[in-house]
């Protein structure tokens, strides 16, 4: 079930974290009431500021309050945060300075269509050295990562989407990102995914397993970056396969990312699930899903086929 | 030219159409901008009907003036006025932003549409507009205008303002652009937010020959447009003054109505704001 929005709970985090640390400060660049960081602002106006819609000049603003000791959260629409202000992200990541860059509507937005989706943000922000890159699969894991969000020293890009996603954490889960989070333990076939991947692989596997009489393990892939290597690559080394899902253009995604580390040590047959380096147009969230193939059916067909492969 | 009493009276009836449109696309999809489609509504039909050159017969008319429209979530507004241009079929005007729909949420590049080419993501089409004039220049086509709307919360993009400085510099006397200035953004007013006066003085700076006018008000409109023509040298800035929200009482002047659907209440409201207000253009008293 999902409990709230991911951007309504990063709202209130921003709250309460703004209490408890006072170097914090927010940019928002005219969306505050979209990704909730007005919550911050009615809390803490001195330390709130809207760069209007302006994401370069909010980007750059935040690399001069790193410099000058504060901790500035930046965000925005992930698109245009990402994506407008790139090169300012490239340089933060460079002097490792100590921004945390926190975007909503990542993935798939729904009826605003191709200008708004997010689909590429993280093949640009996984290019850039220094950078922790992070997408919680609930609200539960969006709480406990955000303590390390702040004690982590240096550039951080958290994507959250615009809604959110049921959960697949009890309330005592404990986040860090050189831990594995193992979700279902399984040995034939590994389904790894971030955000929507993770609810959708968690959800189905189930009755998948069911159907198809195969046992299956779910990884959240959480932090994208770093990924303990060692510890990763342990988990998926006995089986079949692995099928990466993911909200994202299959290329230069978390698909290629494991792929690399997969083929460089014991390679496994893969397959990947996600927009198939398209551009996405306007409609419903759920319509779109279900066009692009991130659904159940496509996930127990690509199942289906990579146990044929293996049997050959 | 000026218009006859007749011919406003036309015009306006044919806006208040627009407009009735545009929230109806809206709220049958249950998402899009209102606020920021009504605002520049009579505006985008003023360009279409009496301004732009364009070929009905001939959508790729190497000689057609170029409009783009820079603030893209006005996407309704534009729409609406393709339809009632005979460019759209009015049926399809309801398809707004559904799956599978030619009307995207933001518009894309569609030659038969003559939509040139995709915006919404804001702060790239007087940029794009720069390009245009430069190429029409190159090919020496004396009579090819390029037509930029923007937002004013868009100016605050830093893009617009590396365009004005180059076209300036470039002396496009064939780019006009023009700023829906109805004064509100997403998260408040624009002189809130990021302000943006002294507005006019700014761009005069950057070499534009700039134009205030009531973008409410027709005639102005036109007279505006025909004075950007003759300007030589010099890249044309018209500031509409205009109101978000435009003639549905509760939407005007909030930002409340800039990305959120009416509600059926809220729907039924307006259009018979909208209704009423036809009415007295008819019987003369508006
Ligand atoms: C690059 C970019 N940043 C943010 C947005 C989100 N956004 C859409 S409309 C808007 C406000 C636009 O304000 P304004 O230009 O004044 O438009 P109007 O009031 O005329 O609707 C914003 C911030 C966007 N579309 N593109």
């Amino acid at each position: 079930m999902v409990e709230l929005s991911l951007r309504d709970v990063f709202g209130n985090l921003l709250v309460e974290f703004g209490k408890k640390y006072e170097d914090i400060i927010v940019l928002d660049a005219d969306l505050s009431s979209s990704t909730r960081t007005s919550k911050f602002a009615k809390e803490y106006p001195n330390r709130f500021f809207n760069m209007g819609i302006a994401e370069q000049n909010m980007m750059g603003s935040a690399l001069g309050f790193a410099i000058s000791g504060k901790i500035p959260i930046v965000s925005g629409f992930t698109i245009f945060t990402t994506g407008r202000a790139w090169d300012f992200i490239r340089l933060a990541c460079h002097d490792n300075l100590n921004i945390k860059i926190i975007t909503t509507h990542s993935g798939i937005v729904g009826e605003d269509g191709s200008t708004h989706h997010a689909l590429e943000d993280l093949s640009l922000m996984a290019s850039l050295p220094n950078l922790t890159i992070l997408s919680p699969a609930d609200d539960v894991e969006l709480r406990k990562m955000f303590e390390h969000v702040i004690e982590i020293k240096g550039p951080i890009y958290m994507r959250l989407p615009r809604g959110g996603f049921s959960r697949v954490h009890d309330d005592d889960y404990q986040f860090s990102t050189d831990h594995i989070d193992v979700l279902k333990d399984g040995s034939d076939i590994c389904l790894m995914g971030c955000g929507y991947g993770t609810e959708l692989a968690y959800h189905s596997v189930q009755s998948i397993e069911q159907k198809l009489n195969v046992s299956l393990k779910v990884i959240n892939l959480s932090t994208i970056k770093p990924i303990n290597k060692v510890k990763l690559l342990k988990h998926v080394k006995d089986l079949k396969g692995v099928i990466i899902i993911e909200e994202h253009n299959i290329y230069c995604g978390i698909g290629s990312i494991i792929a690399k580390m997969i083929a460089e040590t014991k390679p496994l047959p893969m397959r990947f699930i996600g927009i198939n380096d398209v551009f996405v147009e306007s409609g419903e969230r759920s319509e779109l899903l279900e066009k692009y193939g991130l659904n159940e059916n496509v996930l127990m067909e690509k199942i289906n086929k990579l146990m044929e492969f293996t049997k050959n | 030219m000026k218009l006859s009493k007749k011919e406003e009276t036309q015009l306006m009836l044919d806006i208040f159409d627009i407009k009735e449109d545009i929230l109806k696309m809206i709220y049958r999809s249950q998402s899009g901008h209102p606020g920021g489609s009504l605002s520049c509504a009579n505006l985008i039909y003023i360009l279409y009907k009496n301004v732009l050159k364009l070929k009905p017969e001939e959508p790729q008319w190497k000689e057609r003036d170029y409009f783009i429209l820079s603030k893209g979530h006005a996407a309704p507004a534009l729409y609406a006025v393709l339809s009632k241009i005979g460019f759209i079929d009015k049926d399809k005007l309801m398809t707004l932003r559904a799956y599978n729909s030619e009307l995207q949420g933001h518009p894309i590049k569609n030659e038969k549409l003559r939509i040139e080419i995709i915006t919404g993501s804001l702060g790239m089409g007087l940029s794009i507009g720069v390009g245009c004039a430069l190429s029409a220049k190159l090919d020496k086509k004396k009579d090819k205008y390029v037509y930029v709307l923007l937002g004013d919360g868009e100016l605050n993009e830093g893009a617009i303002w590396e365009a004005a400085m180059s076209a300036a510099h470039y002396n496009l006397d064939n780019l006009i652009a023009i700023i829906d200035r109805n004064g509100f953004q997403i998260d408040g007013s624009t002189e809130e937010i990021m302000a943006l006066e002294p507005l006019a003085s700014k761009w005069k700076s950057f070499g534009w020959e700039v134009i205030e006018l009531d973008g409410s008000n027709l005639s102005e409109l036109i007279k505006g447009f025909n004075r950007a023509k003759k300007v030589i040298k010099k890249p044309i800035l018209i500031i509409s003054y205009l109101i978000k929200g435009a003639d549905v009482s509760f939407m005007e002047n909030t930002r409340l109505f800039h990305g959120r659907p009416p509600n059926k209440e809220e729907f039924v409201a307006a259009m018979g704001e909208l209704e009423f207000l036809k009415d007295e253009i008819r019987e003369g008293r508006l």
